[in-house]
């Protein structure tokens, strides 16, 4: 193990190239890029022997790994916002499949207008696709993730999605600890898959379906997602054993606390700091980040938040006449719970708008102005003059 | 525990029910169901075969032939035929005239690979099957021509024990005296009667039957053949006919004897094969031949073939003269000539001739007369108050204790050597039924037609079915088959022919001989084309066995094999509901 | 009449889901017949998705991928990039996709493993409309169809895309066409693809009695038709220049148009225009040669 400053997309690449991959399919778009460049830089310089496709758009980089990991190659592509929308059909068909694709996303506001700035609405909107959906605060995190993201994904057969904030990961040069090969090696062992396109046993995949069949192959898929999160305990075991970080699927600070905000992605990193001046000044305040949002962890958030005060959900994306995407499944997970905590509903720093410290506290003090919420969800920032 | 990740198998953990084959194939998927008929293999006669005299199954012959199995190709020609060497030189071939091939380009040369099966089987000793078993009954044959020799062939086939009575000093009738060696070289002949009296047949030459003799014989045997042919001549009927030479006894002298005629002016009377073969008999002793005809060239009973031939040779024909009268005229004889013009077609559809006003005469050396023959002996024909069955090739008259039945040229309208076999093939069925005790024989007779006149041994053997359908030239399908020359057989030269009895024409090779019968569409006949199984969108035609099997589980009755199959060997039926 | 000589052995099971007299089952008979057994194909949506069989059955004796319906290229893109990553030189990897797979939804990524030149073999069964959805007009469609989608006088008054030029274009090793009427020609023209590295294209008219509104007994016969009066040429291109002509057709194309229900409205005049397309079409043809 040793330590290296790099980008968060570089984490990932790095992830990707330890893990022994063996087919990368990749397409430009901002703020992805510098992942699948770097692998394309490493497969050219034979620090890596995957087959790299130059791909013409992101359906057809799916598409080819969904073909690479049927024949029985571990496969890796990466992508962001619109490239993501465009896949959304492969998508679907990968999880159907039940291909153990691991996938880097950076999460960037759709247009129109244009905008290359981070917002989760990108891969919120995948998430009825039967992913597994595990977002990032930083790049060491981003890199571990990729890792036993892989072992997770050929576990339970299922796709996974590892998610980073536009520019605030991806672009954003930290120190990351990087793991040996060997280590690697050890941690996650060949692939050997449970579907295989084999000559010696030839047979059709993914082909049509009857009613008589369809509902049953859908419940296995869930049947999987709900054997996920144990395995997903028992796996960051092992990589705690290895390497001694763990993140489990949510992590708590302070959850008795009066106020318990819920956060993910890099806002979670802000929020750290901001209940630390607020604990420092004697507020009873704490976090809830939410790592994995598929499966939900719902029994994990209930035991979470069950003791706590109100909760504020902060969501940096958004479900047009509905509200914020984070809050909407923690209401549900929370909604059958005896004496559960009113939940507020923030959203802030879509397309790439900070969120700081102070946008904490503003939300602070309006979780505290009200007993109950006044509205489904109150968007923090909002220049009113714009909108009239 | 995912701790123990060396060894962990999560297979049985982890539901994964996803859509995969499973190892299953569609057989499952009984897609027959969905028809509503269904394709069947279903041979057909074709053309040929029932323009055969004979009923040979000329498609399979050629199907052989096509794939260089030479034997199969001659096992398939006797059954219906023991004279493929003979025939495939002297048959009027109305099989080509037939051939659906020449409404694509022209016939496939079925008489010229039958003399190359024909000649491969003399070269290869290919001798009969040995008859197994006897009916114990014993048939008098008189005359070993080509009809008395075919009954004796297929008579022992069926198990009859034969004795052929011959006026001649050999066997072979019209085919050892008749046919110019030129065009039948005698030891093709001779070669294929031996292989026949291989089969245990007695000849006897040299016996001309009295009536007596006749009649003893009817007492002696179960039943009695008379294949005699037409032993007489036709007499012309004008004023000085005794100076003639009979044409038939020319055409035995040539045979016989060295003959030459250098430079002798030779005048020949009549337009059939014989005047034909007479003819060019003279051009080869060295005469100069001038057949003499009453009506146009084109009106000539002949073969076409053979009467350019002649003329190719240097025989000159005069149309349209009619003789009157021959006589002396110092060492020569001077023949004088009514000359003839067209009138009306006549019933027979032939074009009618009438007198013109000119007369002329010419002067010959000799003069050979090739009108024709006629019975020589009253008894040579059935009694006329018997009643009798009048079949196709023969007349069964079984009003005695002896069935007498008679053939060939005797009964035939069409005097061939082919016509010939088909009398001694019909009358041994017919012996066999009648000593069956079949109540019907003629019905028994009709389920073994092939075509119009013929009668096939194979299918009353039970060798091969009868195909009640016909192939037309439109239920072919012709995108199979490019345009391609006929391959002709080679001939010696101009110089050779006409200097000597050499036989005209050669033979082909082996490949000309493939590639000449791959010409054949095989109507009506499986050759194993495959296409039936190459097209079928379902899989559904397998091989078993070596034979195309159509699995009526899958087949959805699309049609697409019977309409590509190139040669109409398939048809579709209804299915029953 | 020579026999053709095509090998016993025989990839596809029986109960194929395909309609009675399907051109598009038989090309994949004779297809596999000539990639043999070390062969992986996948197929997008089109017929062929619903021919292979439902759940849990399958009709081919090789390993399927079904994929979507643009990405059939791509899919084998990937399934080669696997192989070859795993060692495995000698397999071939099949693309098999229908006309709407090929030439409208499926053009993007196959352009795009044709710019790769990802050594796989993409074949196109053209039955010249989206015949699974129920006849709806693609852009193979010929000038003069009716479809569903281009029904009554709404018949389609724009011609079929040229995907052969398209893909010559792409300056790929081979390039193909063949017909189903042609067994031993498309057989030759599969294994000439199967032994060349690269992208490979083979465009096959497979004949759909179903959208075509023909008897299923002529399936093969129409398709033969088309190339006998020039409709669908036969022909290869190497590298995108060399084009070689394998058979020179001679009948006018009204008999083919007659025959089908498809076009029973066009009027002589309408057929005179069409031929007079085909006759200009096939002298640029000639021109490459």
């Amino acid at each position: 193990m040793n330590e290296k400053v790099m980008e968060g997309s570089h984490a990932i690449s790095e992830a990707v190239r330890l893990c022994n991959v063996g087919v990368v399919s990749g397409f430009p778009i901002t703020p992805q890029t510098h992942i699948i460049e770097a692998i394309a830089e490493h497969c050219s310089d034979g620090t890596m022997k995957a087959k790299y496709i130059n791909v013409e758009s992101e359906h057809s980089a799916m598409a080819a790994i969904v073909g690479a990991s049927s024949a029985g190659t571990r496969a890796f592509t990466a992508t962001s916002s619109h490239g993501l929308a465009l896949m959304h059909e492969l998508l679907h068909w990968a999880a159907g499949a039940r291909l153990p694709i691991v996938m880097g996303e950076v999460n960037r506001a759709l247009g129109p207008g244009w905008n290359i700035w981070t917002d989760q609405t990108d891969s919120l909107s995948q998430r009825d696709t039967g992913w597994i959906q595990l977002y990032c605060e930083d790049g060491q995190e981003a890199l571990d993730t990729v890792i036993f993201g892989f072992r997770l994904a050929e576990l339970v057969n299922l796709p996974v999605m590892v998610i980073i904030d536009a520019f605030l990961v991806s672009h954003t040069y930290e120190a990351v600890s990087v793991p040996t090969q060997d280590e690697v090696n050890e941690f996650l062992p060949a692939f050997n898959p449970r579907i295989k396109l084999d000559l010696e046993n030839p047979q059709a995949l993914n082909q049509m379906a009857s009613p008589q069949y369809y509902m049953e192959m859908r419940k296995s898929m869930q049947l999987a997602m709900e054997t996920v999160e144990d395995i997903y305990d028992e796996v960051e075991d092992e990589f705690h054993d290895t390497w001694g970080r763990r993140y489990g699927s949510v992590e708590g600070i302070n959850l008795d606390a009066d106020v318990v905000f819920v956060t993910s992605g890099t806002a979670t990193t802000t929020c750290r700091l901001a209940i630390k001046d607020l604990t420092d000044k004697g507020e009873s305040v704490g976090m809830l980040k939410i790592k994995m949002f598929r499966p939900f962890p719902a029994k994990g958030i209930q035991n979470a938040l069950k003791n706590a005060g109100k909760v504020a959900v902060v969501d940096r994306n958004f479900s047009f006449g509905a509200g914020g995407i984070f809050a909407q499944e923690v209401k549900s997970s929370l909604c059958n719970l005896k004496d559960a905590p009113v939940v507020f509903n923030f959203i802030a720093g879509l397309g790439g708008r900070d969120i700081t410290t102070d946008t904490f506290f503003e939300m602070y003090e309006k979780v505290n102005a009200n007993d109950i919420p006044q509205t489904e969800s109150e968007w923090i920032g909002i220049n009113e003059q714009e909108l009239k | 525990m995912v701790s123990e990740k060396k060894g962990m198998k999560l297979e049985n953990t982890v539901s994964l029910f996803i859509s995969r084959s499973a190892h299953r194939s569609s057989e499952m998927n009984k897609t027959g169901s969905w028809r509503f008929s269904l394709p069947v293999y279903k041979d057909k006669t074709a053309p040929c075969s029932a323009a055969c005299p004979t009923g040979t199954e000329i498609p399979r012959v050629e199907m052989h032939m096509s794939r260089g199995e030479v034997r199969k190709a001659w096992e398939k020609i006797i059954w219906e035929n023991p004279f493929p060497a003979v025939c495939g030189r002297v048959c009027f071939h109305e099989c080509e005239g037939a051939c659906n091939r020449k409404n694509l380009d022209s016939a496939v040369g079925i008489n010229s690979l039958e003399k190359f099966i024909g000649d491969i089987a003399l070269s290869e000793s290919y001798t009969f099957d040995e008859v197994e078993g006897t009916t114990n009954k014993r048939v008098a044959i008189i005359g070993a021509g080509p009809s008395g020799l075919s009954a004796a062939y297929f008579l022992s086939k069926l198990g009859f024990l034969c004795e052929v009575f011959e006026k001649e000093s050999e066997a072979g009738g019209v085919m050892r005296w008749g046919i110019p060696s030129y065009r039948l070289p005698k030891n093709i002949l001779l070669d294929e009667i031996k292989r026949i009296e291989e089969l245990g047949i007695k000849i006897h030459c040299n016996r001309e039957l009295s009536i007596d003799e006749f009649n003893n014989i009817k007492n002696e045997f179960d039943a009695v053949y008379l294949g005699c042919g037409l032993g007489a001549s036709i007499s012309p009927g004008f004023e000085g006919e005794s100076l003639l030479e009979e044409g038939s006894i020319f055409l035995k002298r040539v045979e016989s004897e060295k003959m030459s005629l250098d430079g002798q002016d030779i005048a020949v009377i009549g337009g059939g094969n014989t005047a034909i073969d007479v003819a060019r008999s003279l051009i080869r002793t060295g005469a100069k031949a001038t057949i003499l005809y009453r009506r146009r060239k084109e009106d000539m009973p002949a073969f076409i073939h053979e009467i350019s031939a002649a003329e190719d040779e240097g025989v000159k024909i005069v149309e349209l003269v009619s003789p009157t009268c021959v006589k002396h005229k110092g060492e020569m004889l001077e023949i004088d000539l009514q000359e003839m013009t067209t009138g009306d077609i006549d019933s027979h559809g032939r074009m009618s001739v009438r007198p013109l006003g000119g007369k002329r005469s010419l002067i010959y050396n000799k003069i050979i007369s090739g009108i024709g023959n006629q019975i020589k002996d009253t008894w040579h024909s059935p009694d006329q108050n018997n009643s009798k069955m009048e079949l196709k090739n023969s007349i069964i008259d079984i009003t005695g204790d002896t069935p007498l039945v008679y053939g060939g040229d005797l009964t035939n309208k069409n005097q061939s050597v082919s016509d010939a076999i088909a009398s001694g093939k019909e009358i041994a069925i017919v012996l066999d039924l009648h000593f069956k005790g079949d109540s019907d024989i003629i019905d028994s007779l009709e389920k073994c037609r092939v075509g119009v006149n013929a009668i096939s041994f194979e299918i009353y053997r039970g060798g091969r079915k009868q195909y009640k359908e016909f192939v037309e030239f439109k239920n072919v399908n012709i995108d199979y088959f490019d345009k391609e020359d006929r391959n002709e057989l080679p001939q010696i030269s101009k110089e050779e022919s006409i200097n000597s009895f050499n036989e005209v024409e050669k033979n082909y090779t082996f490949q000309m001989a493939a590639n000449e019968a791959l010409r054949c569409f095989n109507c009506g006949v499986c050759n194993d084309c495959d296409n039936c199984r190459v097209f079928c969108p379902d899989a559904s035609i397998i091989i078993e066995d070596g034979k195309r099997v159509i699995k009526t589980d899958f087949c959805k009755g699309c049609g697409v094999c019977v309409t590509e199959c190139p040669r109409s060997a398939m048809g579709m039926e209804e299915e029953k509901v | 009449m020579r026999n053709y000589n095509l090998t016993e052995d025989v990839f596809v099971n029986p109960g194929n889901m395909g309609c009675p007299g399907c051109g598009a089952t038989i090309a994949m008979n004779l297809a596999l017949k000539a990639l043999g057994e070390k062969t992986i194909v996948t197929i997008p949506a089109c017929c062929w998705a619903v021919i292979a069989g439902p759940y849990p059955m399958t009709t081919l004796k090789v390993p399927i991928l079904h994929t979507v319906f643009a990405s059939a290229a791509v899919t084998a893109s990937g399934i080669r990039a696997a192989l070859e990553y795993q060692g495995d030189n000698e397999t071939t990897v099949m693309a098999w996709a229908g006309d709407g797979g090929t030439f409208d939804i499926g053009i993007q990524s196959l352009s795009g493993a044709a710019e790769r030149n990802d050594d796989i073999i993409f074949v196109c069964y053209d039955n010249e409309a989206y015949m699974n959805t129920g006849v709806q007009k693609s852009s193979s469609t010929p000038y003069g169809t009716n479809t569903t989608t281009s029904p009554g006088t709404g018949w389609k008054k724009t011609r079929k895309k040229k995907i052969m030029e398209i893909m010559a274009a792409h300056r790929i090793p081979y390039a193909a066409t063949a017909n189903i009427a042609y067994p031993q020609d498309l057989i030759n023209k599969f294994e000439k693809a199967k032994s060349i590295k690269g992208t490979k294209f083979i465009h096959i008219y497979a004949s759909c009695p179903t959208g075509w509104k023909i008897p299923s007994e002529i399936s093969v016969k129409i398709a033969r038709m088309a190339t006998k009066c020039n409709f669908f040429p036969l022909y290869e291109v190497e590298d995108g220049i060399h084009y070689q002509l394998n058979h020179v057709g001679d009948q006018s194309v009204r008999e083919y148009y007659k025959m089908q229900g498809r076009f029973k409205h066009l009027s002589d005049d309408d057929i005179d225009k069409i031929q007079n397309y085909i006759d200009s079409d096939f002298e640029v043809l000639l021109g490459r040669l």
